[in-house]
């Protein structure tokens, strides 16, 4: 019996497609995201929004001449297409579109800067945890875990009537839940990266523990904060404008998307339309969000499709 | 080796329990604090009575002693009492729970049972147009604020069917007020609309990730033994395909079994659905601190033990977990 | 001598993608007897398991395009899949590289093993369940009662691939493809499963087609050995005579890379240069000659057919043909 000599027929691996520069990491997932018509599309619409946001006193001046606050009792609940009032009037004569413009500095305002704190705390916390890995991992990990076991909406109610927030305080409020699911997140990654190899030829050069974590690990890690960011942010508006609908979240004399919905049962025997706009804006934000969310993931991952 | 793994994950959920108890326990010392209920309303009370209430109730003692006269409550399925009217926060809870459960447990279901042939389908017919519709549904279903799509129901269903003489839906309640809650046609009716957009979400989500994990699955190896072995294509899938495909979206959905109660808040409030949720928001809108704290601290405590319940299902399925 | 009991006739398939038309077998003939045991080599991308998957007719998302795969009389690819199917894993039986990944992990190993049976035999549970176990007794698996109800990430590497080759023969199949099954084991395991294969091949009489990379493993084991390269067969013939006296300037400079125990020390090692062809823009005329030390001017203009070159063997060689022996540094 012969005994099987283990050489392989030599396979030599097909060399990169001829012509092509080398292209860095970002600058592929750029060009994937450029190619991506729904992500290029949705990034626009947010960008939509976030202008508007920015603008809505500008807006208002010129398109509907009125502010959001102007209570008129002669003229309340008018249709859609009345002189002065293209999408017509609430419930207290205050004109719909105004009301829209500045809603969207509300929602806009308060998930990016949701957005902002979760991933800088949460990208913190599981950076250090899976980092250090051990004890601070473990106490980490269980403060997040007790974070997380409490229902998100109970705390944010329970928060809403002890400090009455404003646009800031809410999304802080916000951001109190969400950084636990991106340190998880994080860490996860983290503990992927922290043995590989070049990280550990980082470390015998007698790199620091702050340099390692900010210039090594960080940066392969960005690309999961962004993908969940930008997911992330569709949930946010879609909790504050909850919270807002409920009564508890901004106050009532901010026009937000959300409580323009508030008790709008009332009046749907006669005017239907105006529980159209702003759940429509809402749900069109929050698409696009998600679009744009799922197109940077596609960006940076192909092959999860 | 199952008891081990179970062993190993209950004894991780005591910190945890711990810490969501220290944690309600001090923010209800610092909102309710020495508060009585019904204190203010009595102008006879001397502060002597006043003082002999306080030790009464155990208000007097130090923190610790609170802490563990409160924590040795719950495990008795005391949750406090409301700072409004004194009541019992297990009382309510005891009343509301199975309104909540019913709602949350049929959108559950509902979810399930239409997720798994949507994402099969998406997954054996991919890159088709009905691929392309199923996973244009999910996005834009993800999208959709509940209590907006609850009101666009209503609208529809409610309003604008009797409006136009048809048979409608009723927009809110469980049962129609003085029927005492027998007829089941009349329940199915007031829950249908509810429960439908509770599951618009987990539809959303589950769907695509069936499909995903469908996908994933028919490019194994083991898939492609199958066929091998001259089995039916139906065989392939359903039996070999399937059984492995489901696995990741048990933990999905138990991940969801934590949110059972809390989870319907905002449609509750929207279809006047008398649950849990609709409890505590009523409540916190009369600043009854202790009574949605003694809530939050109940379902925060069954998220842990859905958590737990989750990866008991898990490992029940997933055989390399249970013979690790 | 007996009618072949599998032929193989000009055989294409192809895959197409959006980079163009990959012609992963390109006219591949080959003739298998009845308790023959046949080797084919050839490296990654030469379309050695494609062959065998055609001949199951799994090859999706490719296309047979052209041939034919004639089995006891019968065009496979002509079947309908509900007649495939009795073939698949009744007649011709087939198993992978990697039992880890090849077993379904939820099922238990008895039960898989079994499934062959209860599918084609109809047989019931307990009757496959105890055939199962006495083919996971031949194959060599210590206590099998009790190993068939275990779970397949609970066996080890060989011990899987044991079970993978009792699945395989649990119906008596005529016909065994073996796809690369020993790669992802230890070398010794290796050893092992080929001495399994060899005696499953002496006791069924099962005819063995064995596919692989490694000319360690086809020395071993197979009567007759097929080289392949960029989809076809560039020579075959009784492996003894292929190793001592290649035919094809391909399989001499594999067997001239292989290193040697006996050789000098300071000797240079002796790859083959350049790279595999891309499929989808094979060369003109042979496939192989951009990387030849022999070639001629005919090489790169005519593809050269697969012709007796001395007493038993085969190669597609226009240099051999013509009757130059093969020899170098």
């Amino acid at each position: 019996m012969i005994t099987p000599l283990p050489i392989d027929v030599p396979a030599v691996p097909s060399p990169a497609a001829p012509g092509q520069p080398a292209r860095s990491y970002w600058q592929q997932a750029t060009a994937r995201l450029r190619r991506n018509r729904i992500g290029v599309a949705s990034g626009v619409v947010l960008l939509f929004f976030v202008l508007v946001a920015l603008t809505s006193p500008l807006l208002a001046a010129i398109f509907t001449h009125t502010d959001p606050r102007s209570i008129d009792l002669l003229n309340t609940f008018l249709p859609p297409l009345s002189p002065h009032h293209i999408l017509g009037t609430d419930d207290l004569g205050r004109d719909e579109l105004t009301r829209m413009f500045y809603g969207a500095q509300v929602s806009m305002g308060i998930g990016f800067l949701a957005v902002g704190v979760s991933l800088t705390i949460g990208a913190g916390v599981g950076l250090v945890a899976g980092y250090y890995g051990g004890l601070i991992d473990g106490l980490l990990m269980r403060f997040v875990d007790i974070i997380l076991a409490v229902p998100a909406i109970f705390l944010f109610i329970l928060m809403s009537i002890l400090f009455k927030p404003n646009t800031i305080t809410l999304a802080l409020i916000i951001a109190s839940v969400g950084w636990g699911s991106i340190a998880r997140l994080v860490r996860g990654e983290v503990l992927s990266v922290r043995t590989r190899d070049f990280m550990v030829a980082t470390s015998s050069l007698g790199a620091s523990d702050l340099r390692l974590i900010l210039r090594h690990l960080l940066p392969n890690v960005l690309h999961v904060l962004i993908v969940f960011g930008s997911l992330y942010l569709g949930q946010v508006v879609l909790i504050e404008a909850a919270l807002d609908f409920l009564g508890l979240g901004i106050s009532p004399a901010t026009p937000s998307w959300g409580n323009m919905l508030t008790n709008s049962e009332t009046f749907f025997f006669h005017s239907s339309w105006l529980v159209i706009w702003p759940g429509l804006t809402i749900f069109i934000t929050v698409l696009a969000a998600n679009l744009f969310g799922n197109a940077i993931r596609d960006a940076f991952d192909p092959r999860l499709r | 080796m199952l008891a081990k793994y179970l062993l190993r994950r209950v004894l991780a959920t005591i910190p945890v329990v711990i810490g969501v108890t220290l944690i309600t326990f001090m923010l209800m010392h610092v909102t309710a604090g020495s508060y009585i209920p019904g204190v203010d309303l009595n102008p006879n009370l001397k502060p002597e009575d006043v003082e002999a209430i306080k030790r009464y109730l155990g208000l007097d003692r130090p923190l610790y002693i609170q802490y563990i006269t409160w924590l040795a409550g719950i495990t008795h399925g005391d949750f406090g009492r409301s700072m409004i009217d004194g009541s019992l926060v297990s009382s309510h809870i005891f009343d509301r729970l199975p309104a909540t459960l019913e709602l949350t447990v049929t959108a559950i279901l509902i979810g399930i049972l239409i997720s798994i042939p949507l994402g099969i389908t998406g997954a054996l017919r991919r890159g088709s147009k009905i691929d392309h519709a199923l996973t244009a549904m999910s996005v834009g279903g993800f999208a959709i604020p509940a209590f907006w799509l609850g009101l666009l129901l209503i609208l529809v269903f409610s309003v604008q069917f009797e409006a136009w003489g048809l048979p409608f839906l009723p927009s809110g309640g469980v049962i129609t007020p003085g029927t005492g809650g027998g007829d089941l046609l009349d329940r199915l009716v007031h829950l249908i609309m509810p429960a439908t957009v509770l599951s618009f979400v987990y539809l959303s989500i589950w769907s695509r990730f069936t499909r995903s994990s469908m996908l994933e699955v028919l490019s194994q190896d083991y898939v492609r033994t199958a066929r091998a072995k001259g089995m039916s294509e139906r065989r392939v899938v359903y039996l070999h395909a399937l059984r492995n495909a489901v696995i990741p979206l048990v933990t999905l959905v138990g991940l969801e079994l934590p949110a059972l109660v809390s989870g319907a808040l905002v449609v509750e409030v929207v279809f006047s659905w008398p649950g849990i949720g609709k409890l505590l928001y009523e409540r916190a809108l009369q600043t009854d601190y202790t009574t949605v704290l003694g809530i939050t601290t109940f379902a925060a405590l069954l998220v842990v033990g859905g958590n737990l319940l989750a990866d008991v299902l898990y490992a029940l399925l997933d055989p390399r977990i249970r013979y690790a | 001598m007996a009618a072949p009991l599998l032929e193989l006739h000009d055989l294409k398939t192809q895959f197409f993608t959006p980079e163009g038309v990959v012609k992963a077998v390109d006219g591949v003939s080959l003739e298998l007897h009845a308790g023959e045991t046949l080797g084919i080599v050839g490296e990654s991308g030469s379309g050695k398991s494609v062959t065998a998957l055609s001949v199951m007719r799994l090859q999706r998302p490719g296309k047979i395009v052209g041939g034919e795969v004639r089995f006891k009389g019968r065009d496979l690819t002509k079947l309908s899949e509900v007649e495939m199917r009795e073939i698949r894993g009744q007649e011709i039986a087939m198993i992978f590289q990697d039992p880890m990944t090849s077993l379904n992990p939820v099922f238990r190993t008895g039960w898989q093993v079994g499934e062959p049976v209860r599918l084609h035999q109809g047989w019931d549970k307990t009757r496959a369940l105890g055939v199962a176990v006495s083919m996971l007794n031949k194959v060599g698996i210590p206590a099998p009662e009790k190993r068939a109800r275990d779970y397949p990430h609970q066996f080890s590497g060989g011990m899987r691939q044991r079970a993978m080759i009792a699945m395989g023969l649990t119906t008596t199949p005529k016909v065994l493809i073996a796809d690369e099954p020993t790669t992802a084991l230890d070398v010794t395991i290796q050893a092992q499963i080929l001495d399994l294969l060899r005696q499953v091949n002496r006791e069924f009489g099962t005819a063995t087609i064995l596919i692989t990379h490694n000319l360690g493993v086809v020395a071993g084991m197979c009567e007759r050995v097929m080289v392949m390269y960029a989809g076809r067969i560039v020579e075959s013939g009784p492996t003894v005579d292929v190793f001592a006296h290649p035919k094809h300037p391909y399989t001499w400079s594999l067997l001239r890379s292989i290193p040697r125990l006996d050789e000098e020390r300071h000797e240079p090692l002796k790859p083959i240069e350049g790279l595999p062809p891309d499929l989808i823009n094979l060369p003109s005329g042979c496939a192989f000659h951009p990387r030849c030390s022999f070639k001629m001017e005919r090489c790169s203009r005519d593809v050269p057919a697969l012709t007796r070159v001395g007493d038993t063997q085969f190669a597609a060689c226009w240099v051999t043909q013509s009757g130059v022996e093969l020899k170098g540094a």
